[in-house]
């Protein structure tokens, strides 16, 4: 057996996938109510339960997002010049012959992507208790209706490229959020500063 | 819908109206409405505006005259079943709020999830809410009309004040009488409540060039399309790089 170095805690493993089951529901039974979708309501046994379900799957979502913050939160506002050279060569994802600078744990990608999903994520639960809760006020309730909007776009788009990256494009990164491991080898390869960060190179 | 023959709407002509409440009184008959408890403030129009068991109201509206001591212009207030209803657009809840084969907006109760959003999106503040907080409001006795009957509140005008019938030949009769205004022809896809006007909209107190909020316009006609537009376009741009370029190999990063 190569030796394996963890990279996600299963603390870290478990938020993870309720973070990514609630935003998923979320996101199936938001296009149900924008595009009328009574196959997805009728899982649900009709729209009246699914609103509901959709409510709390918003309050579990945002208590994991806030907790994910202790896993991300630091590594995503801090960037160096590698960074800025990973941006320059596209992340390698464009060509496989283009040098990709030495990473950390995680690339600049996958930071920006993190801080997009705090700042959407803190936007539509808002608005959506707004929705959930301030029914009185015309105001808060058309604003919160189209930031809700807003921010549905970007979760709509980011999550499926995040979803592409983590599994297909990135072969054995899926792994990291089943046993939270990665082989060393392959670790230094793609993490070195992380690697040599915690004293394994 | 606007300029189609089967569109039934009523007529409201204030001038006619002696403000006798008879359509008040006959709609909550007919829709088993519990009266509202209310108290005097000072003015004849009760209750003061639209309730969840208030469907349509007289606004007693009075206005200043050089010919008469007193000018009160009684104008009847309710769902104006506009062509493009800002209530059914917003509405997420599919079938609680819908278009009859008359074209009025009726709602199905049983259907509505309560979320208060159709009232925000409405022009003219209509929908409003039961005990349960589901959606009610005028839904032009979809159910006597749809038999063939006039609605209650027509039925019951002593004075010719409402009238119901196809939308075309109202409008066409006001205009011949000589009305300045038909308040509601052209507004948001042509109004099913239309009202033939001697003066000018205002002076009745009716909203001039009603609109549904910009916001759910800007969210209708873009970001519903780009939530659908941007989910693809990422499968298909995934797709494609899957395809054409490929995933990372550990031996590219030996390079
Ligand atoms: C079924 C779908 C998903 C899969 C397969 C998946 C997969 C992964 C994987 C493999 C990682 C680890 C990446 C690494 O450590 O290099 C990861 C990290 C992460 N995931 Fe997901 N994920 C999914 C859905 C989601 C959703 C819906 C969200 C957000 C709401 C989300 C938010 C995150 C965040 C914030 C991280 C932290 C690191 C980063 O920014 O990439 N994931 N995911
Ligand atoms: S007046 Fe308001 S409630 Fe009535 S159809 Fe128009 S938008 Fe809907
Ligand atoms: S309150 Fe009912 S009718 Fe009004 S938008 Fe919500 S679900 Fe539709
Ligand atoms: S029943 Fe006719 S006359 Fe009486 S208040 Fe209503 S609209 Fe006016």
């Amino acid at each position: 057996m190569a030796e394996m170095v963890r990279k996600s805690s299963s603390d870290e493993i478990l938020n993870h996938w309720i973070l990514a089951g609630s935003c998923i529901l979320l996101i199936i039974t938001g296009f149900a109510f924008l595009f009328h979708l009574e196959f997805v309501g009728s899982v649900f046994g009709g729209f009246n339960f699914m609103k509901t379900v959709h409510n709390w799957l918003g309050v579990v979502f945002i208590l994991s997002l806030f907790y994910s913050m202790r896993h991300y939160l630091k590594d995503a506002l801090e960037y160096d010049d590698d960074d800025v050279q990973w941006f320059k060569v596209a992340g390698g994802y464009l060509s496989h012959k283009v040098k990709v600078p030495p990473m950390g744990k995680y690339n600049p990608g996958q930071k920006l992507y993190y801080l997009a999903i705090v700042v959407a994520g803190i936007a539509i639960a808002l608005s959506g208790f707004g929705i959930w809760l301030l029914k009185g006020n015309t105001t808060v309730m058309l604003l919160s209706h189209l930031v809700h909007n807003v921010a549905f776009c970007i979760f709509v788009i980011a999550v499926p490229v995040h979803i592409y990256l983590g599994t297909l494009a990135n072969p054995g990164t899926f792994q990291i959020m089943v046993n939270g491991m990665v082989p060393l080898e392959t670790a230094k390869k793609k993490y070195p500063k992380w690697i040599k960060a915690v004293g394994k190179m | 819908m606007a300029n189609d023959k089967n569109r039934k709407a009523i007529l409201v002509t204030p001038e006619d109206c002696i403000g006798c409440r008879g359509c008040q009184v006959a709609c909550k008959s007919w829709n088993q409405l519990p009266g509202i408890k209310t108290k005097n403030n000072g003015t004849y129009q009760n209750p003061p505006d639209l309730a969840g068991a208030a469907f349509n109201i007289i606004r007693y509206n009075e206005v200043p005259s050089t010919e008469n001591p007193v000018r009160w212009l009684f104008v009847s207030r309710r769902c104006m079943h506009c062509d493009d209803a800002g209530c059914m657009k917003i509405c997420p809840a599919p079938g609680a709020l819908y278009r009859t084969a008359e074209g009025a907006v009726a709602f199905d109760r049983d259907k509505c999830i309560g979320c208060k959003l159709c009232v925000n999106a409405c022009p003219f503040d209509v929908p409003r809410y039961d005990a349960e907080n589901k959606v009610t409001k005028c839904h032009l006795c979809f159910d006597r009309i749809g038999a063939a009957m006039q609605p209650a509140c027509v039925k019951t005008c002593p004075t010719g004040a409402l009238k119901f019938g196809d939308r075309a030949e109202l409008i066409g009769t006001a205009k011949k009488q000589g009305f300045k205004t038909i308040y509601g022809e052209q507004d948001l896809g042509g109004l099913g409540t239309i009202y033939a006007f001697k003066d000018e909209p205002k002076l009745y107190g009716m909203k001039e060039n009603p609109t549904i909020p910009y916001s759910v316009i800007f969210w209708h006609t873009y970001l519903k399309p780009l939530s659908v537009i941007g989910l693809g376009g990422v499968v298909a741009a995934a797709a494609i790089h899957y395809l054409a370029i490929g995933p990372h190999k550990e031996k590219d990063e030996e390079v």
